[in-house]
């Protein structure tokens, strides 16, 4: 819209983002290209070992690769020739094969995104499906009671590896409905989706059906209702209301599985950009890897800028304006069955700790390998004979103590950079669609191996969602009248951020996290194979899964047994925090 | 809500823009179309199949390219596109061709062979088969070639077999020192197209001097996951499985896995050059601690044999000519392991490249835990550690290694492991004992003293104990019940030729 506008505050400058978008960009891409110089391992070596398994690495050999890709220029030089090279659309030719980067980077991301979308199409149905009593009882002005949101929990705490293997298993060996792997035409991204969709649609959609009654709590929602406005229109307009809080979540949740969907795309054999860069990574084969990480970065700037668009699209003139109402929860109802399921989960989960302390989970007996559940063994064996309750015993309070003191800290920095929106807008975008596994590796590459490793690497890619929460509603919550007569009346920044701000954001910014929690477990665990975090056999819950995963089928109770805990877990850390959140706020 | 409609129709518009990203070129490939192999293989690419990489297997399991010589089910050399060799002197030998055509309807030549093997000698990094020996190749007429190497070396024949030293016509060299495996072998498969790292094709070649293959065509996919391999052909997406990991053996149908004993063995390497196993004492207590054959039933499903040496079945005159190993340290007992270890930890390291290996590391740390040693497992991504490795960073590392390399022999292994120089001598050792027994096989020329001479090293080594072999693997082929013809080939270097077919 071109006229005048009332606010110059509302119509910020675009330069600040724009330039922390560059410079983190900038920060990041460095840091890859320094990959081999930070990590001391030598990048002769590693290419070597990856052309070649069986070669021995003597010096003349290491000699001839260097030479051949010119490493003792240094790393700027290189740096250098592939900045140099992008313009010209050529992105250097790979250490390894010896291919252009350029044409295999393409196709990866190609397949990714289409991926991507398909498991976006999935999140959208799943979250309606997990939103949709909500919105069918409010546009009808019939919620009284709260939910749960144990069906959000329950889902969004499936690992996506695992829902990957069952649906490979279940939909294409036993059933044929589709391939069990490859990439080939539409029905090949049926399963992979509904893998990576599931999950994140589940947490999408706990979060936005936590927001709707706030929306269908609005007078403008009690007008319509009175006037007599069909219910479409209501929800349609409450869905407008809440929607912009969530769409930033978009960002990590579903964009980032361009990059971070690795263990996915092993599963179904899928050609994609998360493979190609975690080869390029350990390989350290920096062309690819760099122009890996600048589609990701690119994607994640552009989505983020997209994402912010359509919701100023969404608040439309009221958020310029300064004129949106603070979305207030109505005083709901909480279900009967709040407390029985959070007494259930607290039971099972205490049950399962001290019975699992009584044992010894790392006594190996071969001969009692993968045995079926008996009152020998409640829940089975794994591969080693090793008790399975023990071992999830064991694992329960380092498993939950780390992911929950990695999501802590997370959400607070991410709450934290959240509030400077404009300076975090970049860091966070270009953060959000790296995987784990970068970081990973960055860290590694700095303290070698170290038990705290995993939990810094998460740390330093876990903030983005927060961060992205934090700035949205902040920037909802600043454009509200009440902060405006709060200033009026002589209210200064603390007490703003006290009274105002920080209600305004913890609720949501504590269901997203909750939500978050088993995820955090996976990625830990999946840091492993760096010598990141705990070394085996620590029991550990994200390892018992990745560990028993290829024992799926023959012995489900192996991974059964875990994955029924995280979901425990997050189900009693959802319902406990419903529980104890204040009426009516 | 106008505008999230309008997003939502450009977001579905995109959608049939981008589907059109799906790996090229599959749409004509139909299950199995007119008796075409699928075959799925576990290794994708790392250099578009060029023989001086990993992906020269590639080359000689499809049967797409061949050199000199073969290999034989006892590992001797058999005539490939040379029918015939003799020795002329210590560092001489001269190959006769056999009337053979490239798949770009080129002659085989000796200038052709020359030409390929003067490529392979000037490849950058040199490969594996050729790092100790330099070859010169010089054509006599249109088919005799003559090979001189700069040292005399016995198992010249063995060394050509391997797929690194395939034959490749003209076109297949580019300037860059690069070589192209598309349509240029000679063998009966020739390959047309090479799709990135997930698919290839491969059409049958009707001018291959060994007689029309019996299946017209193969369509390749490299399926890196154990378990979407075993997936694929229990969904019939595949009708050749390579490797089904040992966890997803036992859900194939009895008909369709087929175990081969492998040249690879499990081992567990003690570091000699530092830390806790400098003494021998202890080591011999690790040694007496260890029981390789509880591994067999566990952790390797029944697909593993105990270890008997260094070389297991796959190896088959191994067994014949083994000989005793004497004169080992004595086992220190628990009491004394405690006071020796002074304290110090047993770094336990080991890779999670193959699924086994870490499985494999905790039962062995129980067990050494028994014999009183405090052991702490360092588990990782092999090249996040090998430079640790071979920096002996470690104290006891569990260790799946291929004991017949490219050339066939066994002593190219025993001496990059083993001996005082070796380049891959992951357990410090320095034993003059064990490096003269090396090198005395190594100068050997007859086929049976070379073996004789190869297990007398094998003892010498084993007396050192900075090696306690613990199983020999299998490996598990999937093969669909109306394929015949796929070769079990305990090298990992044959599975398709001539003669495999769809029943």
């Amino acid at each position: 819209m071109s006229f005048a506008r009332t606010s110059v505050a509302a119509r910020p400058s675009l330069w600040p983002a724009a330039a922390g978008r560059v410079l983190a960009g900038c920060a990041l891409l460095g840091a890859v290209a320094l990959l081999p110089w930070l990590s001391g391992a030598d990048p002769a070596r590693t290419v070597l070992r990856a052309r070649s398994a069986d070669q021995n690495p003597t010096p003349a050999e290491l000699a001839a690769v260097r030479d051949q890709l010119g490493l003792d220029q240094g790393p700027l030089v290189h740096l250098g020739h592939w900045l140099a090279g992008l313009p010209r659309g050529d992105a250097g030719v790979s250490w390894v094969s010896g291919a252009p980067v350029m044409p295999q980077a393409g196709t990866a991301l190609s397949v990714s995104l289409t991926l991507m979308l398909g498991a976006f199409a999935v999140t959208v149905l799943v979250a309606a499906l997990v939103c949709a009593r909500t919105v069918f009882l409010g546009s009808r002005r019939r919620l009284r009671q709260d939910r749960a949101g144990t069906t959000a929990a329950v889902l969004a705490a499936l690992p996506k590896f695992l829902l990957a293997s069952v649906l490979a298993t279940v939909c294409g060996v036993w059933w044929g409905w589709f391939p069990s792997s490859g990439w080939e035409g539409p029905q090949s991204m049926v399963l992979p989706s509904l893998a990576l969709g599931i999950p994140s649609g589940a947490m999408l959609g706990g979060m936005l059906d936590q927001a709707l009654p706030a929306a269908f709590h609005e007078p403008w929602a009690r007008t319509a209702y009175a006037v007599g406005l069909p219910p479409g229109n209501i929800a349609r307009n409450a869905l407008r209301r809440t929607l912009p809080g969530i769409l930033p979540q978009l960002l990590p949740t579903v964009v980032a599985l361009v990059g971070g969907a690795v263990a996915v795309e092993k599963i179904f054999n899928i050609p994609g950009l998360g493979r190609l860069a975690l080869e390029a990574a350990v390989a350290q084969d920096l062309p690819v890897l760099q122009t890996a990480t600048l589609a990701l970065v690119l994607l994640g700037v552009s989505a983020g800028i997209l994402i912010r668009a359509l919701r100023h699209a969404l608040l439309g003139r009221p958020l310029r304006d300064g004129a949106l109402p603070t979305l207030h929860r109505p005083p709901l109802v909480p279900p009967r069955s709040l407390r029985w399921i959070t007494a259930a989960c607290s039971v099972v989960l205490i049950a399962l700790v001290t019975a699992g302390l009584l044992r010894d989970p790392l006594q190996v007996d071969t001969a009692a390998r993968l045995v079926a559940p008996s009152l020998e063994h409640p829940l089975g064996t794994d591969a080693l004979g090793r008790d399975l309750l023990a071992r999830l015993g064991h694992g329960a309070l380092r498993t939950a103590g780390v992911a929950l003191a990695v999501t802590v800290v997370s959400a607070i920095t991410g709450l934290m950079l959240g509030m400077a929106p404009r300076a975090s807008a970049g860091p966070t975008e270009v953060v959000s669609t790296l995987p784990a596994v970068l970081s990973g590796l960055l860290i590694a590459g700095v303290t070698g191996p170290s038990v705290w490793g995993a939990a810094c690497a998460v740390c330093v890619v876990g903030w983005s969602p927060y961060a992205a929460q934090t700035a949205a509603l902040l920037e909802q919550e600043r454009a509200s009248g009440h902060i405006a007569a709060s200033v009026a009346l002589g209210a200064g920044r603390p007490h703003l951020l006290r009274r105002h701000m920080l209600p305004a954001v913890l609720p949501a910014l504590l269901r997203n996290a909750l939500l978050r929690l088993p995820t955090a477990v996976l990625v830990l665990a999946s840091l492993g194979f760096l010598g990141l975090g705990e070394q085996p056999p620590t029991p550990e819950w994200g390892r018992l899964l990745s560990e028993n995963q290829p024992y799926a089928e023959l012995a489900p109770w192996t991974v059964l047994g875990p994955a029924a805990a995280l979901v425990v877990l997050s189900v009693l850390a959802v319902t406990g925090s419903a529980l104890g959140r204040p009426k009516g706020e | 809500m106008r505008t999230t409609s309008r997003g939502l129709i450009a977001a579905l518009a995109l959608t049939p823009v981008l589907t059109g990203c799906f790996a090229p070129g599959d749409s004509d490939t139909g299950a199995g179309s007119g008796g075409r192999l699928r075959v799925a293989l576990a290794v994708p690419p790392v250099q578009a199949l060029s023989p001086y990489s990993n992906d020269a297997t590639v080359l000689s399991k499809l049967s797409v390219a061949e050199g000199l010589t073969a290999l034989d089910e006892n590992g001797t050399a058999k005539p490939a596109l040379a029918k015939s060799w003799k020795q002329d002197g210590d560092t001489t030998w001269t190959f006769e061709l056999r009337k053979a055509e490239f798949q770009d309807g080129t002659e085989l030549t000796a200038r052709a062979v020359v030409d390929a093997l003067d490529h392979a000698s000037a490849a950058k990094p040199k490969p594996r088969v050729l790092s100790d020996v330099s070859l010169t190749a010089k054509a006599d007429d249109a088919d005799t070639v003559t090979l001189t190497t700069k040292s005399p070396d016995p198992v010249l024949p063995l060394r050509l077999a391997s797929p690194a030293l395939a034959i490749l016509s003209a076109k297949a060299y580019a300037k860059d020192g690069s070589a192209s495996p598309v349509g240029t072998g000679t063998g009966p498969f020739e390959l047309t197209r090479l799709s990135g790292k997930s698919k290839a094709t491969l059409d049958r070649f009707d001018g291959y001097w060994g007689g029309k293959a019996k299946a017209p065509g193969i369509d390749v996919s490299w399926i890196a996951d154990g378990t979407a391999r075993a997936n694929a052909l229990r969904g019939g997406e595949t009708d050749v499985a390579e490797w089904i990991p040992t966890a997803q053996a036992k859900l194939l149908d009895k008909k369709t896995r087929h175990e081969v004993p492998s040249v690879r063995t499990d081992s567990l390497i003690l570091n000699t050059g530092s830390g806790l196993f400098t003494d021998a004492g202890l080591r011999a207590a690790a040694r007496q601690a260890v029981d390789g054959s509880a591994l067999v039933d566990s952790v390797f499903g029944g697909y593993a044999d105990p270890a008997q040496g260094l070389f297991g079945p796959a190896v088959p005159w191994a067994a014949g000519k083994r000989t005793e190993v004497t004169g080992r340290a004595e086992a220190a007992t628990a009491a004394e392991v405690k006071t020796g270890a002074k304290g110090r930890t047993l770094r336990l390291a080991t890779y999670t490249n193959r699924a086994e290996l870490p499985e494999a590391a905790a039962v062995l740390q129980q067990q050494l835990e028994k014999a009183g040693f405090t052991v702490k497992q360092d588990v990782r991504e092999y090249t996040q550690m090998e430079g640790d490795l071979l920096a002996g960073k470690y104290d006891a590392l569990v260790f799946s290694r291929v004991t017949l390399l490219d050339t066939g022999d066994a002593v190219d292994y025993l001496a990059s492991d083993f001996t005082s120089e070796g380049v891959y001598n992951i357990a410090g050792l320095k034993d003059a004992a064990v490096d003269k027994a090396i090198r005395a096989a190594a100068a050997e020329r007859d086929t049976a003293g070379r073996q004789e001479k190869i297990m007398r090293a094998e003892a010498a080594i084993l007396r050192t104990d900075a090696v306690v072999p613990l199983v020999h693997e299998q490996a598990v082929q999937g093969i669909a019940d109306d394929v015949e013809g796929v070769i079990l080939d305990p090298r990992e270097r044959s599975l398709i030729d001539v003669d495999t077919r769809l029943k």
